[in-house]
Order: C-alpha cells, then sequence, then structure tokens
C-alpha cells in the first residue's frame, strides 16, 4: 500500500470514530449552550425577550454584591469541600493502593456503593443523623454531653458542608487511589532508605508523584460541589442559596431567561479560568514533571 | 585456607547474617541462609531468579521483615532498626530516581535528611557528581537521561550517604550489552575508590565474575558454595554449582575409591575411570559426579598418559568464531568439548578426546537433566 493510502485510511477511521461523538456533542452541549450565550445579551419585557443585543445583564451582576457573593460563596464551596475531601481521601486512597492486598476490589466497590443509592436518599439519611431529634442529637444526650439538642448540626453551612464531603469524596479517592496504585513501590522504599521517616516519604515523594491524581480528584470534586444546588438547599437552611439556585429560578419562577443566562455564564467563565489557572500552575511545577513522565 | 577467610580476617566482618529464614504465608522463599560480607570487599549473590537474592538483599536494606535469624551489621543488631535509620544504601532494580527532582537534588536528597550544611550538602552532591561524571547534568530530570546516566546517577544518590554497605538489586539489567560490559569496569573502580563494601545481586554469572572479591551462589532459597571466583569456577562444590558457572559437563558416577585425606578420589563413570580431586561434602556413600569443563577436553592422536581418554561420536557442532563447541555421545552420556577451530571434526564421526587427571573434578550430587550444548 502507498503510504498516502495509509495516511488517507487512517484519517478516515478517525473521522468515523470521532464523529458521532462530536455530532453529539456540539448538538446537545455546544448549540444549547450558544444559544444561551445569545440569551444573554438580550433583555426580558415582563414576559416577551426583547431581541436586542446589550451587555446590560452583565454589568447588572457585576454592579450586584448579592450576584458576586453567591458566584465566590459557590468557588469557595468548590474549594474548601475539595481540600476537605484530600484531607480525608488521601489515608484511604493509600491505605486501598498499598497496604490491602486481598480485598481491593471489595473496598473499592463499597465506596462507590452511596453513589448508587441517589442524592435524594443520601441527602434525607442525612437529616435522620443530624436532625434535632436526630440519631446524633441523641446519641449526645443519653451520653449527657449535652442537655439540649444542637440545632446546628442540620439546616447549617456545617450540614451542607458535611454532606457534600460525603457526597463528593469517592470522586476524590478514586483518582488518587489509580494514581497512588501507579506509582511504583520503590520510589517510597528509596525515601526510606534515604533517611525519610513516614510523614517526610508522604510530603516528599507520594504527594508530589500523585499529583495527577490529586489534580483530578480537586477539579472533579470542585465543579460537582459548584454545580450542586439540591444538598445546599436541603441541608442548609436559609444558609442555602447558592449561585445555581438562583439561575434556577431564574428561568423557573422568575421567567427571566437573559439575566439566569449571564449569570450560568459568568460562573462557567469563572470555573473555567479556575481550572485552567490549577492545570497550568500543575504543569508548570515539578509535581506535574513527575507525573507526566514517571510510569 | 579459603579466599574468604582471608579477607575476612584481613579486613574485619561487616556483615554477618545468621539462619535467616523467610517465609511468604506458607513458601519460604530463603531457607537459612549463613554467611559474612568482608570490609571493603565487592561480595556478589548469584542465582537463578525466584532463588531468593533479592529477598536477602531487601530483608538487609530493611524492606522485608525477617522470619528468622540474625543479621548484624559491625556487631549491632539489625533487626529491629528501621530503614531509614540503617547505615545501608540501595541502588534499585529500576533505579527509583524521583521523577520530579533534579538529578543534583536526587542526590542531595538523603544529605537534606541528615540536616547537612548547605554548602556541605553542594560540596558532596558536586564531588559525587564528579565521581560519576554527570557534572554537566547536574540541573536535568531523571527523564531526561539515558538508562546508562540514570544508573549513575542512582549510584551516586546512594554512596553519596556514606553509608557502611551498598546494595545493588541487579542495577544493570535494564543496560544493553556494550553499556552493561562498560558499568561493570566502573562499579568496580568506583567499590575500590570509595573503600566501601557492596552487596550486589545478580543471576548473570559473567557480571558476577567480573566485579566480585567473593560470589555466593544461591538456588531454591539456599546457598550452594561461598567463594572467590576462581574457587567457584575451578572448585565447585557440587553438580548444581558446576553446572551453574559456565555449565560444566556433569558425569554420573559411584566413588570406588577414597583416599585417606579425603582429597581425592577413585570415580567410576560411563566414560571411563579417573582418580581426581573431589570437593570436601563428597563421601564414598553418596551420590557423585565429574565434572570436565569444555575448555579441558583436548582432541586427540594416543591416549593421555595420565588422564581421562575416550573415544565418542559426534553429534552436533556450534561455530564459534576461533573455537567451536562439539558435543559428542560416549556410552549413554552427552559431553561438550570446546575445541580449536581447525580441529577436524564432522557430525557422525568418531573422535578420540581427553582430559588431564588435574583438570577433573569430583563433587557432590547427580547431574541435572540437562547437558546439551549451552
Amino acid at each position: 500500500m502507498k503510504m498516502v493510502t495509509i495516511e488517507r485510511e487512517r484519517l478516515r477511521t478517525a473521522l468515523l470514530l470521532t464523529t458521532p461523538n462530536l455530532l453529539f456533542i456540539t448538538a446537545f452541549c455546544v448549540l444549547p449552550l450558544a444559544v444561551l450565550f445569545s440569551y444573554s445579551f438580550f433583555q426580558v419585557d415582563f414576559v416577551s425577550i426583547l431581541r436586542e443585543p446589550t451587555l446590560d445583564n452583565y454589568s447588572r451582576i457585576a454592579e450586584s454584591a448579592t450576584y458576586r457573593g453567591l458566584v465566590a460563596k459557590a468557588l469557595l464551596y468548590g474549594l474548601g469541600i475539595a481540600s476537605l475531601c484530600a484531607l480525608i481521601a488521601y489515608p484511604i486512597a493509600f491505605y486501598i493502593a498499598k497496604r490491602v492486598k486481598v480485598y481491593k476490589a471489595a473496598l473499592l466497590t463499597l465506596l462507590l456503593i452511596p453513589l448508587y443509592t441517589g442524592d435524594l436518599i443520601r441527602i434525607f439519611a442525612w437529616r435522620v443523623v443530624l436532625g434535632a431529634e436526630g440519631v446524633l442529637n441523641s446519641l449526645l444526650l443519653w451520653l449527657g454531653i449535652i442537655s439540649e439538642p444542637i440545632w446546628v448540626l442540620l439546616f447549617s453551612p456545617f450540614a451542607t458542608t458535611v454532606v457534600l464531603t460525603y457526597n463528593y469524596l469517592p470522586f476524590m479517592i478514586f483518582p488518587l487511589w489509580a494514581a497512588i496504585e501507579a506509582m511504583d513501590d520503590s520510589y517510597i522504599e528509596a525515601a526510606m532508605d534515604l533517611g525519610c521517616r513516614h510523614v517526610a516519604v508522604f510530603f516528599k515523594v507520594v504527594l508530589p508523584l500523585s499529583g495527577a491524581g490529586l489534580v483530578a480528584g480537586f477539579l472533579m470534586v470542585f465543579a460537582l460541589v459548584v454545580g450542586d444546588y439540591l444538598t445546599p438547599q436541603l441541608m442548609g437552611g436559609s444558609s442555602g442559596v447558592t449561585v445555581t439556585s438562583a439561575i434556577h429560578d431564574m428561568f423557573g419562577a422568575a421567567f427571566d431567561w437573559p439575566t439566569g443566562s449571564a449569570l450560568a455564564w459568568i460562573l462557567l467563565a469563572s470555573m473555567i479560568l479556575f481550572v485552567v489557572c490549577v492545570l497550568y500552575a500543575f504543569y508548570r511545577s515539578p509535581w506535574g514533571r513527575g507525573v507526566r513522565r514517571s510510569k | 585456607m579459603t579466599y574468604l577467610d582471608q579477607t575476612l580476617s584481613a579486613s574485619g566482618s561487616l556483615l554477618e547474617a545468621r539462619g535467616i529464614i523467610k517465609d511468604y504465608g506458607s513458601v519460604r522463599a530463603v531457607d537459612g541462609v549463613d554467611f559474612e560480607i568482608p570490609n571493603n570487599c565487592f561480595v556478589t549473590i548469584l542465582g537463578p531468579s525466584g532463588c531468593g537474592k533479592t529477598t536477602i538483599l531487601r530483608m538487609i536494606g530493611g524492606f522485608e521483615s525477617i522470619t528468622e535469624g540474625s543479621l548484624r551489621l559491625d556487631g549491632e543488631p539489625l533487626m529491629h532498626v528501621m530503614p531509614y535509620e540503617r547505615p545501608i544504601n540501595t541502588v534499585f532494580q529500576n533505579y527509583a530516581l524521583f521523577p520530579h527532582l533534579r538529578v543534583a537534588d536526587n542526590l542531595a536528597f538523603g544529605l537534606k535528611l541528615q540536616k547537612l550544611a548547605q554548602n556541605e550538602i553542594e560540596r558532596r552532591v558536586h564531588r559525587a557528581l564528579e565521581t560519576v561524571q554527570m557534572t554537566s547534568l547536574a540541573e536535568r530530570y531523571p527523564s531526561q537521561l539515558s538508562g546508562g546516566q540514570q544508573q549513575r546517577v542512582a549510584l551516586a544518590r546512594a554512596f553519596i550517604n556514606e553509608p557502611k554497605l551498598l546494595l545493588l538489586d541487579e542495577p544493570l539489567g535494564a543496560l544493553d550489552l556494550k553499556m552493561r560490559r562498560h558499568m561493570q569496569v566502573e562499579l568496580k573502580d568506583l567499590q575500590q575508590r570509595l573503600a566501601m563494601s557492596f552487596l550486589y545481586v545478580t543471576h548473570d554469572q559473567e557480571e558476577a565474575f567480573a566485579l566480585s572479591d567473593i560470589i555466593i551462589v544461591m538456588n531454591g532459597g539456599r546457598i550452594e558454595q561461598i567463594g572467590s571466583p576462581e574457587e567457584i569456577y575451578h572448585s565447585p562444590l557440587n553438580t548444581y554449582v558446576a553446572d551453574f558457572i559456565g555449565g560444566a559437563n556433569l558425569i554420573s558416577g559411584t566413588i570406588t575409591k577414597m583416599h585417606g585425606t579425603h582429597s581425592t578420589a577413585m570415580i567410576h563413570t560411563g566414560i571411563g575411570d579417573v582418580e581426581a580431586e573431589c570437593s570436601t561434602s563428597v563421601t564414598a556413600h553418596e551420590p557423585a559426579s565429574l565434572c570436565i569443563r569444555s575448555e579441558d577436553l583436548q582432541h586427540l592422536q594416543v591416549p593421555l598418559a595420565d588422564g581421562l581418554t575416550f573415544n565418542a561420536t559426534v553429534t552436533h557442532i556450534i561455530f564459534q568464531g576461533s573455537s567451536k563447541l562439539v558435543e559428542v555421545k560416549v556410552a549413554d552420556e552427552k559431553v561438550v568439548a570446546k575445541l580449536d577451530h581447525d580441529v577436524p571434526a564432522l557430525v557422525g564421526e568418531s573422535i578420540m578426546l581427553g582430559v588431564e587427571h588435574n583438570r577433573c573434578r569430583i563433587v557432590h550430587g547427580k547431574p541435572f537433566a540437562s547437558g546439551n550444548i549451552q
């Protein structure tokens, strides 16, 4: 076969394989987003939409302390929950990857089981645990540690944080586990051989070499937390207003698609900016080098 | 007095292993191993894969627990000392260079943990880089280095900490033949310059011969023989060592006469009877074999006056340049002779071969089932 024919054949295969996906993504993701984007420049007049492009929506949102606060709150929650998840997930991931020999698959499946149950069920389960008459308060009362129920356990930022962390922990554990599992034991042994105690082994070798997993998990949890409006609404009480629930309201009850679109795009843009910054910083750092080039 | 005893009495003992046993569940990987490593000595553990040699190295490094037995370094027990507290460093098989650190930072890794002064660290890193001729590549990352360069960095990262004992786990395994030969010379040279004991693990007997002062031959979790390369090659204790080292001809026989001092005996074999020196482990009532190196066999016109002569039929010939390997059959025994390239020999013809009796050796045990041209 001639070189040109081979090249053409390869191109044909590549197109065959990618075209359906590209069409699907274009039709059901890119196009709606583009429509949304165009809506963000329109105005709403009572019940009709005025199709005259203007930047009013964006400037109104930018000037509103409430909206700015909501976007900042969403990003902060994303950052905070992702960090909390990383903190909890590292020991678990390390344990499963390097210490567990026999029941590895079983343990990993166990981690996934909560994800099978659905958001609402998990959230209501937590209400049972954290409520004024709930499991935790009853236990503390019975033990005599407290004399009246702690109200702040439920319908508070605390409750939101607990449930969000619980919900999205598997999304941090899995990439971390994969990264640590792929890390050769000899790196850890070499570190100990050269004089590292256990904590130093973690910070000098395990953490830098599992950076890819950490970044992957971090960005996943971040995106999921920013987009989750059900959990804050059902667990957060008066603190449960989020930017996503605001967008939801504007598209639904308020019938203000243009403002909703603008807000959605501002949120999306800030998230993309954040993700790009994280990835750039990561790949520029020696940690990124460690992950890119090692087997 | 063996070479090991001489070295031990001259330089003193560094590491002492007594009755080391390692079980993985029901599998016994190391089965009661005793050895000593002298100071300033290149010791190699030689054996096929799965013989327990890497396990021994890992136990000395502190990465595996010891099921039974004792390890002492300079007389101090090592068993409950954590790897990071042992004055021992390891060159790992895959080098295990930290990919996120530059060459210089890889070298400084251990020194920084010892909390040395910055200028002292720089001085030692510089000196180590010079020793392995890597000064110009100090700012590179490991992934930007070739296999041989990574090997040198791994070596430098280990010896820069000035350990009492350096462990090397088949460090040349990943290199091509030319590079491996080159690194063998460098390794031996380095060991002498550093005046440090190296414990080296390999399955390559040529490498073991090229590098070692002392070779420990292992098989199935046990030590078969400890000695200098010359002792191992010329005076194998048993058929395993004779076969593993250089693939000697092993011919099963029976001891017909044992001389008083037990240093020589008469053996009766399928290719004839001969009186020869025998290993210390040989006794009159246990199986014994006659061991003849293929290069010690000569092509003859007239029988030898003082040795073993036999007529044999040529079955295979392998050309090797200046010499050729000739496999012959005599009675039911297969024998391989390394003859000059110009010796006339044709497959199917009969030739007369012989060996001086002082080139024969009687070793303990029955021969293994191989015996073909290697």
